[in-house]
């Protein structure tokens, strides 16, 4: 449970006992053999945590971390080789490459999307291959320093190295831990599961993902490091090979992908698997261990898509063995904190405003046009919504509704024309820029995350109303208050009926405590009491002093709910006033039954 | 000819069609109308396979028409015009009329179909070397139709032939739809967000709305009903 | 000679060697554009098909001795087309009951989750080719002898004191037979009812359904010929280059480049962009050291997929 800080406790002690774990069996087996296959499952789970910030988190699939780990091994061993610089240095060192090189690489490639982004990915490490064998560094051996050994990092007791990847794996998971706890995890997830819809919830997507590959690569490029001081030799293909790219990503996939314990379950099992297969049969068979790798990547895609750690967990929380902490339900935030009085403030300040009776204009949409090639989906749109009032734009199919609302909302510039909001231009800005100044939407297509609760799902949107994680929280209940999904707050998002899910959407878009709410399509699908419901909820929150613009088919609701209608017709207003009047007006039955019916009716 | 009976289908996670029932008899030109949201579309692409049915039953001459494989259903004589045209367009307008009959490529009566399509459509024989992409909507739909006819079909399925179409041309496109119905016999289901053009020609309709059948009459009786009008109006 | 006379007669020298293999760089990319532009699968593994087309022509000519009594000239080409029905089959079955559970009209739905999997599932797939083909064939560099990879046709000299340019043989006949090749594939996509039904289902599957086109199987069949004409090429290139199992993991950029370059779901931009990529490779160690000549490709890759997307030949509708 997002924030709860019994979470931390419990992964916390879990790491301890890792820790321990892997020290205690560090030090009852002899042989160095297995204590390089330790030390390498350290490496690995730490490599693989890098991997999962970025592409398991972020959902960014990333094909080249070996550009991280290769430059961080190198710097380690440029530096000791050509400079004398001790890896103590070095490591650290290597670390701020990984973040400079995670800036360069984010950057241009983070405009591309899916596929093209892993390709790209994939061009990276393959181009910096190139780049170090042309420059002649094909094979960097550290030099042995026998007179300052701890000095330089070399130990002749090999468990050493093994302590220092643990100690490595330990910072990544605590790094791991504090993302998954904070708005940084929710973040990324809202941004993997459904970009737009973050951005619309406040959520400046690309600022997220840039911070998601900063760490990502400072921790990759650490643990090439300290793969460099533990090989004492680095050579292009090893630490920029596909192979190096491929192990990062096999251990989460195969471990649980966008968890914390996926890379260590990962590396323990693979790791030591493949170090088996190639010291028994390496020889004869050479290559063996890829292909195990391979298998078990295909493996796993097929049987088990999210990794072993979700499956296991799913299977134990169905045999009752296993119940995430918080989901037993949840307080609200207790009267009298500071946060709920602080919730409190913020609510009252929105319903501070009176309801208006032709109330101050909130938006202004003035002569809006949008082009598609040769299409004109919006044709001079212009109208104004007043404050308090529930406005409600309907229009045959294809009318130009949606992007009506995308163009509102910042997805995409007008070609031409001008809205204003509270008298300040929104032209231009970002979806997360036009959810700060107070405008909240809820989308068509309702995507939640399915093993989180109801909570976490709508906290998402609340990140917008505060910087304090904590307050977050307690906005968030309050806006499941207002929706009506309070009792439900701790149960887990799958399997809700169909008006769970949409008073859900309406919770998230109502955490941030907009002023104005844009709601697209939510009663699509519904059955007449569900409507009914619905259509309570939203009363409710105009009440609440939020003003109200709604897209809708289902005129029979909208003709109730709305104070005013304005329609569209192939991306032009073709109508606009009260709901009884707009219906009766020849010009909108002509849009809706066709020419024919008009004449028909008339003669 | 087509029987459906009580058909449940989610669609997009919405529940799409609330056990709609409905029947075409052959040689029968049936219209449904409704508006958006209604579950037109959706029905259609179940027809076709493209989306899966929760329940129900759907008949085609007397075979499950749920039970064969989608790529299949059109070597049964059910051709579908789907919603959009959904034109080859990186292909030509004589390889789309090609495709159109793929399920029956006999070279020996491909020659006389191709002459009657030609003859509906002249503006596809002016162009037969273009790129399908680069017809205008109208001309486009007719590509689309004669696609459609390309396979001489038992059952030629329409999904809202006027959607994006200029009024005049959408009238022109409706005429032709008629004279197929009379001069070739062809049985025709039609699916219409434009009331009147729809009712128009057809034998008989049904109101489709938020998933079911609500109202259900002949040429006549639906022309002149005002519950038409509240399903598409709310009032 | 003065030095812009050397630096004309490297440009010509490094020109016709990009044609040459821009040629077989098209016909690279044309199979993956089978499989890439048609059903959008990523296939990590294309690189490695060319790697198994490589072996494949390799152990017909010399293993099996079958094609040995072809002799020099003709064998080692005959075994290049030779592994495109091996492969065709190969890939045929792959996607039968691999690559079909992660791609189709059913997973269209889940949309980005959709790529996911086939990414990693053609990582797993490369992977296993890779080193299983380690296994089978072990590390040694290998190639196919033919006295013609050391005989060149000359054209000019151009200029007094000249050197002529060079075109060798075995490199330019592999690039006719890639074209050649590549034709054939045009006019069967463009004659042939199968073929029209491919285009089809790749333009519009949706659409293809309803004509009764089964589209499971145009893909199925798509990825096979995608996998054989990829192998061809790799056979073609066979006798040129040496090679170990490894080889692949070069070509897939180079691969992508080339069709990302010519735009998606245009077969004849896919040939156009590696013929471009090609001539980028060669044309780069003019000015770059030999061992970065692939690294101009990555960059020219990196810069299409930002400024140009669509490719030369796509349509604004095919972004990124």
């Amino acid at each position: 449970m997002w924030g709860d800080p019994r979470r931390t406790r419990r992964a916390l002690v879990i790491i301890c006992l890792v820790a321990l774990v892997y020290v205690a069996v560090l030090y009852w087996v002899e042989g160095s053999y297995y204590h390089s296959m330790i030390t390498l499952v350290g490496i690995w789970a730490a490599m693989g945590i890098s991997w999962n910030i970025l592409s398991g988190y972020g959902g960014m699939i990333s094909f080249g971390h070996a550009s991280f780990f290769g430059l961080g091994a190198y710097t380690v061993a440029i530096l000791f080789i050509q400079l004398g610089i001790t890896p103590w240095i070095g490591i650290p060192v290597a670390t701020v490459v990984g973040v400079v090189a995670a800036v360069l690489i984010g950057i241009p490639t983070f405009r591309l999307r899916g596929h093209y982004f892993a390709l790209a990915m994939l061009a990276y490490p393959l181009a910096l291959l190139y780049i170090f064998e042309w420059a002649g560094y094909q094979e960097e051996a550290l030099p042995k320093r026998d007179d300052a050994s701890l000095a330089f990092v070399q130990f002749t007791d090999h468990r050493i190295y093994g302590l220092l990847a643990l100690a490595l794996l330990v910072i990544g998971l605590l790094v791991s831990l504090r993302i998954e706890q904070s708005r940084f995890g929710l973040s990324l997830l809202a941004t993997k599961q459904n970009e737009p819809a973050a951005e619309a919830a406040g959520i400046n997507t690309w600022a997220w993902k840039m911070r998601a590959i900063m760490v990502s690569g400072a921790i990759g490029s650490t643990v090439g490091g300290l793969y460099a001081v533990v090989l004492l030799v680095v050579t292009p293909n090893t630490v920029f090979g596909v192979l190096t790219s491929a192990l990062a990503l096999v251990v989460v996939l195969f471990g649980g992908v966008g968890t914390l314990w996926g890379p260590v379950i990962g590396a323990a099992i693979l790791i030591p698997l493949s170090e088996t297969l190639r010291a028994e049969y390496g020889a004869m068979l050479p290559g063996i261990d890829g292909v195990a790798y391979g298998a078990a990547i295909i493996f796993v895609i097929l049987a088990a898509p999210d990794g072993i750690f979700w499956n296991v967990r799913d299977w134990l929380i169905k045999r009752g063995w296993y119940t995430r902490p918080g989901s037993e339900g949840i307080e609200p935030p207790a009267a009298g904190t500071s946060d709920a009085e602080k919730v409190e403030q913020l609510s009252s300040m929105r319903r501070a405003e009176p309801a208006p009776s032709g109330g101050a204009t909130m938006l202004e949409v003035n002569g809006i046009s949008k082009q598609f090639g040769g299409l004109r989906a919006l044709d001079n749109v212009t109208l104004s919504v007043t404050e308090g009032q529930i406005l409600g734009i309907i229009g045959p199919n294809g009318a130009g509704k949606t992007t009506l609302f995308n163009v509102m909302n910042g997805f995409m510039p007008p070609n031409g024309g001008e809205i204003r909001f509270l008298g300040e231009s929104l032209v231009g800005k970002k979806p997360h820029q036009v959810c700060a100044r107070g405008i909240g939407r809820t989308f068509q297509v309702v995507r939640a995350f399915p093993r989180m609760s109801i909570l976490e799902n709508v906290v998402v949107g609340a990140f917008a109303g505060s910087k304090d994680d904590d307050e977050a929280r307690a906005l968030a209940y309050d806006a499941l208050v207002q929706v009506g999904l309070a009792d439900m707050a701790g149960a887990l998002a799958s399997g809700l009926t169909n008006e769970q899910f949409r008073l859900m959407e309406l919770g998230r878009a109502v955490a941030s405590k907009p002023k104005m709410l844009m709601l697209d399509e939510t009663l699509a699908g519904l059955g007449a009491i569900e409507i009914e419901r619905l259509l309570d909820v939203v009363r409710r929150l105009r009440e609440s002093g939020i003003t109200i613009v709604i897209i809708e088919h289902t005129m029979q609701a909208m003709v109730r709910l709305a104070d005013e209608f304005v329609v569209l017709d192939h991306g032009a207003v073709i109508a606009s006033g009260r709901p009884d009047d707009v219906v009766k007006d020849p010009a909108v039955i002509e849009a809706y039954l066709g020419k024919k019916w008009m004449e028909r009716a008339a003669g | 000819m087509l029987q459906v009976d009580a058909l449940n289908v989610a669609y997009g996670g919405i529940k799409a069609l609330n056990g709609a029932s409905l029947e075409v008899q052959e040689g029968e030109f049936v219209a449904i109308v409704g508006p958006n949201g209604a579950g037109k579309t959706t029905l259609f692409k179940t027809l076709s396979g493209i989306v899966r049915a929760m329940s129900g039953t759907v008949t085609f001459e007397g075979k499950d028409l749920l039970a064969v494989n989608p790529a299949h259903r059109a070597h049964l004589g059910i051709a579908h015009v789907p919603e959009g045209r959904q034109v080859f367009s990186r292909l030509t307008v004589i390889e789309n009329l090609e495709m159109g009959s793929y399920p029956d490529p006999s070279r020996e009566t491909w020659a006389s179909r191709l002459e009657r399509i030609y003859t509906l459509f002249p503006v596809l024989a002016e162009r037969q070397g273009q790129l399908a992409g680069t017809l205008s909507g109208g001309e486009q739909q007719m590509l689309a139709i004669g696609r459609g006819l390309a396979s001489s079909p038992r059952l030629l399925l329409l999904d809202e032939p006027s959607m994006g179409l200029a009024p005049t041309v959408a009238d022109s496109i409706f005429e032709r739809i008629e004279e197929i119905h009379r001069e070739d016999k062809v049985t025709i289901l039609l699916v219409e967000q434009r009331v009147a053009e729809a009712l128009e020609s057809c034998d008989r309709g049904y109101v489709l709305e938020t998933g079911r059948v609500v109202m259900e009459g002949t040429h006549d009786t639906l022309m002149a009903d005002d519950r038409v009008k509240a399903a598409y109006l709310g009032m | 000679m003065s030095a812009t006379q050397i630096f004309l007669e490297n440009f010509l020298q490094a020109l016709a060697v990009g044609i040459m293999v821009g040629g077989i760089y098209g016909l690279m990319c044309l199979g993956l554009s089978f499989i890439f532009g048609i059903m959008r699968v990523i296939n990590f593994a294309q690189g490695d098909f060319m790697m198994l087309g490589m072996y494949a022509a390799f152990y017909l000519v010399t293993g099996f001795g079958v094609l040995s009594f072809m002799g020099p000239y003709v064998g080692p080409f005959a075994g290049a087309i030779l592994a495109g029905p091996i492969l065709f089959v190969f890939g045929f079955y792959l996607h039968k009951f691999l690559v079909s559970r992660v791609t189709g009209i059913r997973v269209v739905s889940a949309e980005a989750e959709g790529h996911y999997a086939q990414l990693i599932l053609t990582l797993g797939i490369a992977l296993i080719l890779q080193n299983g083909a380690l296994l089978l064939f072990k590390s040694q560099p290998v190639s196919i002898r033919t006295p013609l990879s050391i005989r060149a046709w000359e054209l000019g000299p151009f200029m007094t004191d000249g050197m002529p340019v060079l075109f060798n043989q075995s490199r330019g006949i592999a690039c006719i037979l890639a074209i050649a090749v590549a034709l054939g594939l045009f006019v069967f996509m463009r004659r042939a009812r199968l073929g029209k039904s491919l285009r089809a289902a790749a333009d519009n599957p949706e659409a293809a359904i309803y004509m009764g086109i089964d589209v499971d199987r145009a893909h199925r069949i798509a990825f096979g010929i995608g996998t054989a004409i990829t192998a061809i090429a790799g056979g073609l290139v066979a006798s040129t280059i040496s090679f170990q199992p490894y080889v692949g993991i070069e070509f897939v950029v180079i691969m992508y480049a080339g069709v990302v370059l010519g735009g998606l779901g245009s077969t004849m931009g896919a040939f156009m962009g590696g013929m471009v990529i090609g001539l980028v490779q060669q044309m780069s160690t003019l000015f770059l050291p030999h061992q970065l000549q692939n690294t101009a490709i990555f960059a020219v890759f990196i810069l299409i997929m930002m400024f140009r997307p669509q490719g030369l030949f796509g349509r604004t509708s095919e972004r990124a």
